[in-house]
């Protein structure tokens, strides 16, 4: 009894994490319709700039937060206007904007290996090894950190999209931006700041995989391959269906090494996209627009 | 008058014949041509930071022989010129760089690059062309069961170092400090490294098994994020031992969630790793203290090898920093193939293979000899020297005894008795 109870603790920590990597894929596909590649990329840069400020200020990564989330969201923002918005919209502009992006992140990550090597790093506080007592288990704080954060996160997307001009705006351009351009509504600038939230979550989760695991310039192709199957199972576009996917992934992968090899409970993952996809090719919650 | 052509042709064929690197080799040290040798590493990509090391180890080496007028061929001193290419860790291009040396720049013999897979790949188009290829960098057993003939590995097998870790515990375990039988958890990556890990282990084992038993038997992908579920079970399983093989990244963030999950066990390693920087500055001392690691080599041996001291000596000198075993094994590599060469007393590839594998060279490595067995595919055999984190931030020898400059501490005094 007590190892299901550490496989479900397990699983709703790493739940947590999966949909803090996925939320920020998710909600550019939900609006563009691009598949972001350099999110990957970001993630990688969001947990070298907090190892920085880490270094550098001795910022504690929790409170560098606001900084590289701000520094992602200038970053997605100025890769948006300065090459994504000039390709084609729609299924048109699927092939380029996968080279595109593919190209951003190699961009990224090359210039990581120029300016850090490929060392590993790490940023390591007084409580990166802390863990306290639950339910006859413990539970590392930066994990908890993590999946309060990973909360958290939609709920403030949930309030944004809903309660703020924005938000709205940017729920309409995702439903028909053709429309949108007709009642005034600057498409372009709402995809702009679409781009950058994205870019700037991704940023927040490669920040908060650095509080828990070593990285290097090839750190975040795992992630975002994580990220893709969240983001699929999950429906196309809806951050419920993000959230609530990331602990279904995060489910199968803890119970599965009860009867397979450890290897192996990742690879689970993938099957599970691919039944979902032949099952239900919306996803698990359809295809809702940022619902 | 203008020459008759048949003449002319004659002429031109016995000016390409006596110019060719062929024609070159065959006349040994005659000429000042230098003794071009070709490597590659990975100087940049994932593997950039050991390729870095590996570089320092080659240079070193070619800089001693050079500064000593070059390498002894056929009665001339002949200067050794390195030409070194980056790889950029993957294999297409080690591969396609070897060819272009061989082919394009003529080299005469080949130093081998960093990491299993790049070996692995490479050590195919040096067979194909027949030119000798030593390297310090491939130590999957896989690579020398291939039946090549050129290949020749200075770093012993995986499945040694499996075995060396179980005869230190062996050891402390004939001695009362660990229980008997003891009850082993063993996690390996699921990769070659991982696999001759757990046959060194499970071949100890499988000889020993009034003495141990292994409950745990598990592998995990590499580079995983989440090892929870599986430190779950070795904890459900109350074992003793907790061995791993994993890569840096693998073993700080698996021992990082094994400390937050509050679990200590008699005796920890992870295989190769555990007294890097790295993984201390990111688990912090405490945490990683009395953690065990075997390696290939440490600059420790010095003290009781003479070779070992020679190098160290030289490479503090050159670099100011204390060499590590990528440094050691790259330079050795290099030294092989230059005594192989003095002792052919010629370029002749052939020649040269022939010296390399009946090498038996006194060796800056464990057990002070350096050979290349047949019957391991020509990888050398040298053991592995087993280290123990110590709370003061050292890493000592704890074993093999003759090389030991501390005892070795269990139970892991870490751990609420």
């Amino acid at each position: 009894m007590q190892r299901l109870v550490d496989l479900a603790v397990s699983a709703v920590l790493l739940a947590g994490l999966y949909a803090a990597m996925a939320y920020g894929l998710g909600l550019v596909y939900g609006v563009l319709r691009v598949v972001n590649l350099a999110h990957a990329g970001v993630i990688m840069a969001g947990a070298y700039a907090g190892w920085v400020l880490h270094r550098a200020l001795g910022l504690d990564p929790y409170l560098s937060l606001p900084l590289v989330v701000a520094g992602s969201f200038v970053l997605g923002v100025g890769v948006y206007v300065l090459l994504v918005r000039h390709l084609p919209r729609g299924a048109a502009g699927g092939p380029q904007s996968l080279l595109l992006l593919f190209g951003v992140w190699l961009v990224l990550r090359n210039v990581a290996y120029l300016l850090f090597t490929g060392d590993d790093h790490v940023i390591r506080t007084g409580y990166s090894t802390r863990a306290v007592p639950f339910l006859g288990t413990w539970l590392p704080v930066n994990r908890l950190a993590v999946f309060g954060i990973a909360v958290a996160v939609p709920l403030a997307l949930h309030l944004l999209l809903r309660h703020t001009y924005a938000g709205r705006a940017i729920r309409a351009v995702a439903q028909n931006a053709d429309s949108c351009t007709l009642v005034g509504i600057d498409v372009e600038r709402v995809y702009a700041l679409t781009f950058g939230l994205g870019t700037a979550l991704a940023g927040l989760a490669g920040l908060l995989s650095a509080t828990l695991f070593s990285f290097n310039p090839a750190f975040g192709s795992s992630e975002l391959l994580k990220s893709f199957v969240v983001v699929v199972l999950g429906g196309l576009g809806s951050i419920a269906g993000t959230g609530v996917a990331a602990l279904i992934l995060a489910s199968v992968e803890a119970y599965s090494i009860l009867v397979l090899p450890a290897y192996l409970t990742s690879a689970v993952g993938f099957v599970m996209l691919v039944v979902v996809l032949v099952l239900r090719p919306g996803g698990l919650f359809g295809q809702r627009v940022l619902g | 008058m203008t020459p008759r052509p048949a003449v002319l042709r004659l002429f031109l064929a016995a000016t390409l014949l006596l110019g060719s690197p062929a024609a070159a080799r065959a006349q040994g040290g005659g000429g000042a041509r230098p003794v071009k040798i070709g490597a590659t590493l990975p100087l940049t990509g994932a593997e950039a930071r050991i390729g870095g090391f590996f570089k320092e180890g080659y240079d070193l080496a070619f800089e001693q022989a050079n500064a000593r007028g070059g390498l002894q061929v056929g009665g001339t001193k002949v200067p050794v010129q390195l030409l070194l290419q980056d790889d950029t860790s993957t294999q297409a291009t080690a591969v396609s760089l070897a060819d272009r040396l061989i082919n394009s720049d003529r080299v005469d013999f080949l130093l081998g690059t960093y990491a299993s897979h790049l070996v692995q790949a490479q050590s195919g188009v040096a067979e194909q062309n027949r030119v000798p290829y030593v390297n310090g960098g491939g130590g999957a057993t896989d690579i020398y069961r291939r039946g090549y003939k050129y290949l020749f590995g200075l770093i012993a097998p995986v499945e040694l170092l499996g075995d060396t870790l179980m005869s230190w515990i062996d050891a402390e375990q004939k001695a009362g400090r660990l229980p008997r039988p003891a009850r082993i958890a063993l996690l390996w990556e699921n990769t070659a490294h991982g696999k001759d890990f757990r046959k060194g282990v499970s071949d100890f084992v499988g000889k020993r098994k009034d003495a141990y038993q292994i409950l745990v038997d598990d592998s995990f992908e590499l580079s995983g994020k989440d090892f929870s579920a599986l430190l779950g079970k070795v904890k459900a399983a109350g074992v003793d031992l907790f061995l791993v093989d994993a890569h840096l990244p693998d073993y700080i963030t698996m021992h990082r969630q094994y400390i937050g999950a509050a679990m200590c066990n008699k005796a920890e390693s992870y295989g190769a790793r555990g007294s890097e920087k790295a993984a201390v500055d990111a688990l912090g001392q405490a945490n990683v203290d009395y953690v065990l690691s075997s390696v290939w080599w440490n600059a420790q041996l010095a003290r009781t090898n003479p070779q070992a001291k020679v190098f160290v000596d030289a490479f503090q000198a050159r670099y100011h920093k204390e060499p590590e075993w990528f440094q050691a094994l790259a330079y050795e590599s290099a030294r092989a193939l230059f005594t192989a060469i003095e002792q052919a007393g010629t370029l002749d590839r052939k020649a040269v293979r022939d010296r390399l594998a009946a090498l038996k060279i006194p060796s800056l490595l464990p057990g002070g000899t350096l050979e290349f067995p047949a019957d391991h595919g020509q990888q050398a055999q040298n053991t592995f020297v087993v280290q123990q984190n110590m709370p003061d931030g050292t890493a000592p020898i704890v074993f093999p005894p003759e090389v030991a400059t501390a005892k070795g501490v269990a139970p892991n005094p870490r751990c609420p008795r």
